[in-house]
Order: C-alpha cells, then structure tokens, then sequence
C-alpha cells in the first residue's frame, strides 16, 4: 500500500534528464535526415527508391503494415484484458495506449509516404470506390486513430487534474495547460459515470474495429492473385500477427520505460510474468498460423507455391526467413515459458527479437512474392530482379521509427505513465472496498 | 656553264614544286567548295525533312524530330471517353504460330506512345512451361479483361471498363498506390517511377495535339505522367480513324489480329476472318482463364508453325524492351 | 620545256584533284520519283483517284510526302489540266471528281489520265498514265428457299453489254476490313452476273449488314464498287457489364451489398464516436 503523496511524487511527470535529451536530439536528427530524402522523393519521384515495376511495394508497405500491426497493443491489452477483468494491467494500460496511438498515427503517414502522388490525396475522398480494398483502409485507419485517442484521453482526465493541482505553484503555465485539457474535472459522481461508460464504450467498441483493422490490412494481399498472397489464411493470420508484434512492442518499452524513470514499484516482476506468458500464447497461435501458411503449400508443392517456397526456405530469403522464424517466435517460445525467462531482462531480449522478428517477417510478406510474377521477368534490367530498399528508403522509414518513438516520448514527458488517480484508488481498493474504475 | 644550268634546274624544280604545292591545295580547296555547292541535305545525319503542318504550311524539321504517324484530327466525340464506342467489343487474336519475335510490334508501340522508361507496354516473352514441352514466342499486351482486378482495386476510379471492352488509365487521377499493378496477373502495367523523360518529343506531340485536350485516356503515354500507371490501351486513337492498333500494322507476319467481336471479325491488315470460326479451327484459348479475369486477347497454339522458333533468339534481348538513343 | 613540265604537273595535279573519292561522294543524285494511280468509282458516290507517290532509296521504299501532283485528262489533240493535290505524311493522295463528267473519253470511249510530278531538288520528276472505260454494277440482296443471295450484274455503260468472266468480290462492310463473302474470284457469267450465297449468322447493327460487291483494280475498268444494304444480319447484343453494379464498376455502380453493410459498420461506429464526443462535452459542462 503506497501512500498517495508517494505515488504522486513517483509518477508525475518529470523533466527529462541528460538522457532523455541525448535521445529526442537522436530522434529529431533521424527524422530530419528522413525529411530531406522525402523531399528528394518529392521533387525526383520515386525513382529514389529501389522499387521498380515489379517489386513495385517495398519497405515502405511492410512498414506501414508493422505499425498497424503493433496498433493493435491497444484493443489487446486495454480492451481484452479489461474485459477479462485482469487487475494487473493497471500499470501498463496507459503505455499500451500511446504506442498505439503512436503507431496508428504512423500508419496513416506511412502510407501517404508510399504514394507517388500525395498531390492528389483528396482524390482518396472525393473518388473513393468503396469496391476497392485501400478504400477501406482509408475508412477504418481514421476510425481507429479517433478511438485509441479517445481510448487514451477518457482515462487521462482524472489525471490530468491532479497535474494541474500539482504544478499550480512550480510550473504555473504548464498547469494551466493541463486544465485545459482536464475539461473541468472534478471527480463528481456525474463526471465519474459518464467517465465510466464511456470508457466501457470505447472498450467494446474498439475490439471490432481493431479486428477489422488488421483484417483490411490483410485483405490488401489476400484480394490479389499473387503467390503467398492469395491466402485464405491472410485476415486471421494478420490478426495474430499483430497480437505477438503489439505485446512484443509493450514489452520492450515498458522495460526502457521501468528503468529510466524507475518504476520497479509499480511494474513489478508479476507484471512481467504476466505479459510474458501473454508473449507466449501470442507467439504460439501465430506459429500455428505460420505452419498453416507455409507447410501446407509445401506439401502441395504447386509449381507456383512451389518456387516461391523455395526461395524462403532455402534460397536467397532463407537466413532472413529462418531468423524471423526461429529468432522470432521460436525462442521466445521457448525462453519465456521458463519462469526465469521472464525476468525483465531476459523478456526485454526476447521482445526485442520479437519486435525486430515482426519487421521483417513484414518485409518477407511483402517483397518475394513480387518478384514472383506468374509470367516470367523478362525485358527489363537485370536489377529489376532484385529488391533491396535503397538509401532514401531506409532514411524516410527510419524518420517515420524516429517519429513513432519520439511521439510516445513526448506523451511520455509530459503525461503520467502509470495512470495516477487509478493506481491511488486501487491502493484504497484493500482499505475502502470500493470499486473505482477509471 | 655547268653551274648555270644547275642553278637553272634547280630554280625550275623550285618553282614547279611551288606550283604543283598550290595547284594541288587549290585543287583540294575547289574540290571542297564544289561539293559543298551540290551536297545534298539528306545526305547526312543532321538532314531536315521538309513537311506540311495541318494548316497547309510547308516547315523544315529535323528529321531525328518526325516520326510518321496518323492521327484525327476530328474530336467531336460522339461517346463519353469513359463509356467508350457503343456496339463494339473489341479483343484481339495472337497467332502464337507465326510470332518469331521480330519486335516490330513493340518498336511500334514504344514509338507511338513516346514510351521512354525501362518496360515496353508490348513484351515478347520466351515461353517454355516444361523442358519437354515446345518453346514459343508469346507477345503479351494488357488483356483488357472483362472481369478486370486492375478496376477492382483502384481506390479512385482512375482505371475504368468501358463499354467496348478497353481498360483505360486518366493519368489525370491516379493516385500512384500502384496497387492496380499488385493485382495485375499478367504484369502488363509500367509506371513512371521519375518524370518521363518525353521532352524531345513535345514538338510532334504539340504538332499533333493542338485539337485534342492535353491528355486523354484514348491516348495513352501522350503525356506519360509523373507518379501514374501506364499500359497498352489497344489504341482507341487508331480505332477513331478506323485504324488497327499500331502493333498490329506494324506485324510483318501478321501475328495480331485485332477486330470487333459482336462483328464476329478480326483482321491483321491483309487477312479478315470470322472471329468465332478461327478460334474453333485453331483451338483458341486466353491466358490463365483459370483466374476468371475473362481477357480479351484469344490465343492460337503455336502447332504447325510457320517460322522456326529459333530464328526469334537473335533478336531477343532478356534485359531491354526499350531502346534508348545512344 | 620548263613550261611544258609545268603544265604538266599543274594537269595532273588538278586531275588528281578531281580523282578523289571526296567528290564524288558529296555529288548526289536525285531519286526517282515513282507514281502509282488507281481509278476508283463508287456507284452512286464518288469517283476519285487515289495518287501514291514513293522512291526506292538504298533499298529501301519510301513514301514521298508534301510534293504537288498535276492531273490531266489527255484527249487527242489536247492535254486538259484537272487540278493539283499534294500528297500527305504518307505520300498518297486522293483527287476526287465530282462527277465522271468532268473528264472527257477519247473516240474509243476510254478516258485517258495522266498523274505528273514536276520533280523538285530531291526527286525527278515522273509521270504514271491510266486508262479506263466506265463499267457500272448493279447489286441486290436476293432471298431463294430461304437462303440470301447477293446478285450482281456488271454493265459497259458506253456499249450497255454484260462484261464477261471479269471476277467480282463480293464482301461484308466490317469495322477495319470488310469481310469476304463466297469464294475469292466470283466470275461472271455470259450475262455479266453473280450469285452468291450469304452465309448464315453474320451479326450486324440491328441485324444491318452492307455488301460491297468490287471490281478490284481491272486493267479495263479501273475499280468500280457497288454497296447494297439489308437487314439479313444477326442483331448484335450488348453483353458488357457496364450498366451493371459489378465489383468493377465506377464508383456510381457499385454493388448493393457495398453500399449497405460498410455504410451500416460506418455510421454505426462513428455514431458512437459521436456520442463519445460528446460525452466529453458533457463531462466538461457538469
């Protein structure tokens, strides 16, 4: 049982230290550095990429598809978990929050990069077919970007007028920046049931439309005739794919998170047991999916499958294919289902496999079965052949990372990490027995 | 005496070889100017064509800047572009028996259509689907298929079905998602991945666009767009002049035929034949109609063939569709 | 001899001169200019020359754009100048007369035409002469024990007889070339007529078909075209799928089951998404 001056004092806000200065000056320069060669794309055109007409997607959608993926940390841990009525997430619902807002927010951007004529984005709006598959992603991301923020903001309102009382006195202007956003919170009993159903709301309703996130997702391969992606598969197997890449993704930051702002009170070893065999579960129901998508065609051995396979198992995909396979789901299986596997480090080595493990498994999604048209390659030049994502690439996607990370920085600089006025009620919880959602 | 008439030969040598020195320059130098007097202006490669613009005027051009074509000047359209000529369906027939790969079909679209990127809209593939099965020059254009995927997926109405069977491109929507090339089972579409680089041309396209607007989907590539999808568009511009498509004229042995299918005729410019009869006595089939995309392009099996598959390997080039000027 | 020596190298230089290869590669000569001329007469319409004008140059043919052609119809005694055309990109040319008229036969009744180039700094000149006398057919759509038949008679005008055994091709106006109807040399008979069966199953527009029945380039006669229209065509059905709601239709057509369910999911979501809106308003205002 904490005493709530100490709560107070260990989650508030603080400024940041040497460290946290050295890392956003990190982040702005990457993404500075993106900018610049997202203005030379501009002016040159995509020509700066390394995609040609026929690896005619490339790093930018495997990416894009990583960052709706690990959105999904938000439906699973806050809504799922809360409709299970699993106590323990308390401490890491508002992380999972803001990496899925962050990621989604990553999304939308990440798919304008990839277009060649963002000049004509209204065209999206104004045209739109609704027969199209990208139609439907335009409709679901900004319908799921609303709801993790609002998944977000509702919870955040206690807290936020427990800052403003907070920095009444030291920071005078930046507490009435948290008023203004407290929207006049005072923890009536009107305030709280609104509060709460809405929160209930957003709780239901954010697990269909995380489903149907992923699943359109998904549809954007499974609606064409490509080998690898032409899947029956693909909607279930995106939907797990983002389970395992969203809890990985949580892990990793809670771990950075714990250490740096030292929250081992709060995010205890309990906590990591639990999302590590969340981790597990995750892991294996996206192994199980992985063995459906892969062995099966192997068995069939169709000629188109059949190439196409071979190239991942053994040919020029092979180590990348094996290390996404074994690095990143394999061993983690097999390390956290040991109890000392899911000690913070080891976890945190682990979902950082895991995560690394979901990008490129995106990458191997996206690439080899372009370069595996139905009829043969030819009468173009022989780089055409190939695909390796050139320096602008790898420039804007890590700028679009940076961003990513840098926005969940700065919601982490200035909003409570561990939800404040939560973790003082359920300190109470034992004394007053009173059931306080927030 | 001796001396004098030593220095006497040796003055005449001197002076003859001063004049022979200068009749022969001044040879040469006549020489030059005369034929210069009579060179003829198409002798050389920097020649200039004389022509005659639409108006009647008769214009020097360079001759590297004229290509010959016909195009209508007549755009009083009686159809909406993007619902396309009524009672037509227009699909085409490959006699897979007479292709040697001669590339004049693709030479005369890359021409035609100003194509200046690295995939030609026409590609010759050198097909073998088994080692025991008989190789064959397969010349493949978009198919314009009647259940297209490439519509299906585009976002914003920027590809479209027409009524008389053409899949056409507005250049002037598109979005460049490419997910329209993703779909594509024949992998017929290109993309202009920079700004093409068309700018020697704008004189004739100028020339022959002062009646049209300045881009249409009936003419695909005039201008080829920044960020945008390009594909063969069977050359709606040459039907509009009761023309075939250009690769189909430009066959020297007469592989495409192109017609009407409610007319129930194809012709590849010398012969015209009832469409449903050749495909019955050929054993016409389409390309992967297992995938229900329902192309618009029939093909003869290459049995009974008239040129050697061989003789098309000399001309095959694994890496080029398109030529480059040097 | 000094002089004489002299003169002498000054020849041989000069002779030398004109010996090199220098010279006599920049001294070109004009091409020959080639004209080709067709009389085409279409009954009941036009009546027009169609001009070619094209060289053989390295081995190649080429077509001679942008060069004036002067016709004249050449009697006995005189020579009358018809007009001028210059040919097009493609070297070709079409001079139509008004009416057959406007020319003059000779005593025999055979009209004589001469097509001349004057030649200009590239080509020389040329000239190409025809002659022909005017043959009309008549052509009709004739229905036997239920088989069509198209039936033709070609007629001398000046000497009103059959033309005999002079093979006609009888076709089927199509959208790029016209169709060829019976077999390839359909002659005629003692009485100048043809017959020939129409087979079953040619569709047209509204069941419209127009045959063409053609007298190809005779060295008599020139080409004579008579055109016959009937409605013994199959009518032509449109199967596209554009007025149908399809997958890939624009986006005015698209399926019913589109337009209801994603809208439903939509309005339903953001409806509560409005609701959450405002319930943030009304958090604010207690």
């Amino acid at each position: 049982m904490k005493n709530y001056d100490k709560i107070l004092k260990d989650l508030t806000p603080r400024k940041f230290n040497k460290l946290g200065i050295i890392w956003t000056s990190l982040l702005i320069v990457v993404i500075i550095a993106g900018l610049i060669a997202y203005i030379d794309q501009l002016i040159k055109g995509q020509v700066v990429t390394n995609m040609r007409d026929y690896a005619l997607w490339g790093i930018y959608i495997s990416n894009f598809v990583f960052f709706v993926a690990t959105s999904f940390v938000g439906t699973v841990i806050v809504a799922f978990l809360r409709l299970t009525h699993k106590g323990w997430r308390t401490p890491l619902v508002r992380i999972a929050e803001i990496i899925s807002l962050a990621c989604i927010i990553m999304a939308g951007i990440t798919i304008m990069i990839d277009m060649a004529r963002p000049d004509r984005l209204l065209n999206l709006f104004i045209h739109a077919r609704l027969q199209s598959p990208i139609t439907w992603d335009v409709i679901i991301i900004p319908t799921y970007i609303v709801l993790s923020f609002l998944l977000l903001y509702f919870p955040l309102l206690p807290d936020l007028a427990i800052l403003k009382k907070y920095y009444k006195e030291t920071k005078p202007k930046l507490s009435k920046w948290y008023g203004t956003f407290a929207l006049n919170w005072t923890g009536s009993k009107v305030q709280k049931a609104i509060q709460t159903k809405s929160i209930k709301t957003i709780a239901y309703l954010i697990i269909p439309v995380g489903f149907i996130l992923q699943t359109v997702d998904a549809w954007l391969f499974s609606t064409t005739y490509r080998v690898g992606w032409s899947s029956t598969n693909m909607g279930a197997y995106f939907i797990s794919g983002a389970f395992v890449a969203g809890v990985g993704a949580l892990i990793t930051v809670v771990y950075v998170i714990r250490r740096t702002y030292k929250l081992e009170d709060y995010i205890t070893y309990l906590h990591f047991d639990k999302m590590g065999r969340l981790l597990v579960l995750a892991c294996l129901i996206y192994l199980y999916f992985n063995i459906n998508e892969y062995l099966i065609p192997a068995f069939l051995a169709d000629k188109e499958e059949e190439s196409h396979l071979r190239l991942l198992f053994f040919g020029k995909y092979a180590p990348l294919f094996w290390f996404v396979i074994i690095g990143g789901l394999i061993v983690p299986i097999i390390v956290l289902t040991f109890k000392k596997g899911r000690k913070p480090l080891p976890m945190f080595i682990m979902a950082l496999l895991v995560v690394l493990g979901s990008w490129w498994k995106r990458y191997l999604i996206v690439t080899p079965t372009l370069l595996h048209p139905f009829l043969p390659i030819q009468g173009v030049p022989e780089s055409w052949r190939q695909y390796f994502p050139s320096l602008h690439e790898w420039l804007i996607t890590g700028a679009t990372l940076a961003m990513a990370l840098l926005i969940i920085t700065m919601l982490f600089r200035y909003l409570p990490i561990i939800p404040i006025q939560r973790t003082a009620d359920e300190n109470e919880l034992l004394k007053t027995d009173k059931n306080t959602e927030s | 005496m001796e001396n004098n008439n030593n220095s006497s030969r040796r003055k005449f040598l001197d002076k003859g070889l001063k004049l022979g020195l200068v009749t022969a320059i001044g040879g040469l130098g006549l020489s030059k100017i005369v034929s210069q007097l009579n060179a003829k202006p198409d002798s050389n490669s920097h020649d200039k064509m004389e022509l005659m613009t639409t108006d009647g005027t008769l214009i020097q051009v360079d001759s590297t800047e004229v290509h010959a074509m016909d195009h209508s000047q007549e755009h009083d359209k009686k159809y909406n572009v993007r619902e396309g000529i009524p009672n037509r369906k227009f699909v085409m027939v490959v006699d897979l028996a007479k292709c040697k790969n001669a590339l004049s079909c693709q030479s005369a679209c890359n021409k035609h259509h100003y194509i200046t990127g690295d995939n030609a809209w026409v590609k010759v593939y050198k097909m073998q689907e088994s080692k025991d099965t008989a190789p064959y020059w397969m010349p493949t254009t978009c198919q314009h298929c009647d259940q297209p995927a490439c519509v299906t997926v585009c976002p914003v109405d920027a590809t479209f079905k027409r009524r008389d069977g053409l899949v056409l491109i507005d250049n002037t929507r598109c979005i460049g998602c490419r997910f329209c090339m993703a779909a594509c089972p024949y992998s017929t579409r290109v993309f202009n991945w920079s700004e093409p680089d068309q700018g020697e041309i704008t004189l004739t396209m100028d020339m022959e666009q002062h009646q049209h607007e300045a881009s249409s989907p009936e003419h695909a590539g005039v201008p080829s767009v920044k960020g945008t999808v390009d594909k063969c568009d069977f050359c709606p511009h040459a039907i509009d002049n009761g023309e075939l498509p250009h690769c189909v004229t430009a066959c020297p042995n007469g592989v495409f035929y192109f017609g009407d299918k409610y007319e129930d005729t194809v012709t590849n410019g010398d012969e015209t034949l009832r469409l449903g009869k050749l495909l019955e006595d050929k054993a016409g089939y389409r390309l992967m109609e297992s995938l229900g995309t329902e192309p618009s392009i029939y093909y003869l099996p290459p049995t009974d063939r008239l040129v050697d598959f061989e003789d098309g390997i000399e001309n095959y080039n694994e890496f080029q569709s398109v030529e480059k000027p040097e | 001899m000094n002089s004489r020596l002299l003169l002498f190298v000054i020849i041989s230089a000069f002779i030398f001169n004109i010996g090199s290869p220098d010279l006599y590669a920049q001294k070109a000569k004009k091409n020959k200019a080639r004209l080709n001329v067709q009389y085409v007469k279409i009954m009941d319409g036009e009546i027009y020359f169609d001009i070619k004008a094209s060289a053989r140059i390295k081995k190649k043919t080429v077509k001679i754009s942008g060069i004036e052609i002067n016709i004249f119809n050449e009697l006995e005694d005189e020579r009358i100048d018809l007009g001028k055309t210059v040919t097009d990109m493609d070297g070709e040319s079409r001079f139509v007369l008004k009416s057959l008229n406007e020319i003059k036969p000779d005593s025999s009744n055979t009209y004589n035409i001469v097509v001349s180039f004057k030649g200009n700094e590239s080509f020389k000149k040329a000239k190409k002469s025809i002659s022909f006398k005017d043959a009309i057919i008549e052509a009709k759509i004739i229905t036997k024990d239920s088989v069509n038949y198209i039936s033709a008679i070609l007629t001398d005008t000046e000497t009103k007889n059959p033309i005999v055994d002079e093979s006609l091709t009888v076709q089927v106006q199509r959208l790029f070339k016209p169709l060829r109807i019976g077999e390839e040399f359909n002659n005629t008979d003692e009485d100048g007529t043809i017959m020939v069966p129409v087979e079953e199953g040619i569709p047209g527009i509204d069941g419209n078909l127009t045959f063409e029945v053609v007298l190809n380039e005779s060295d008599d006669f020139g080409t004579v075209k008579a055109m016959v229209t009937g409605s013994i065509g199959v009518p032509i059905v449109d199967e596209s799928t554009f007025d149908q709601r399809t997958m890939w239709s624009p986006r005015n057509k698209t399926p019913v089951f589109l337009l209801i369910f994603p809208n439903l999911l939509i309005i339903g979501i953001w409806g509560f998404i409005v609701y959450l809106i405002l319930n943030l308003f009304k958090l604010s205002k207690s």
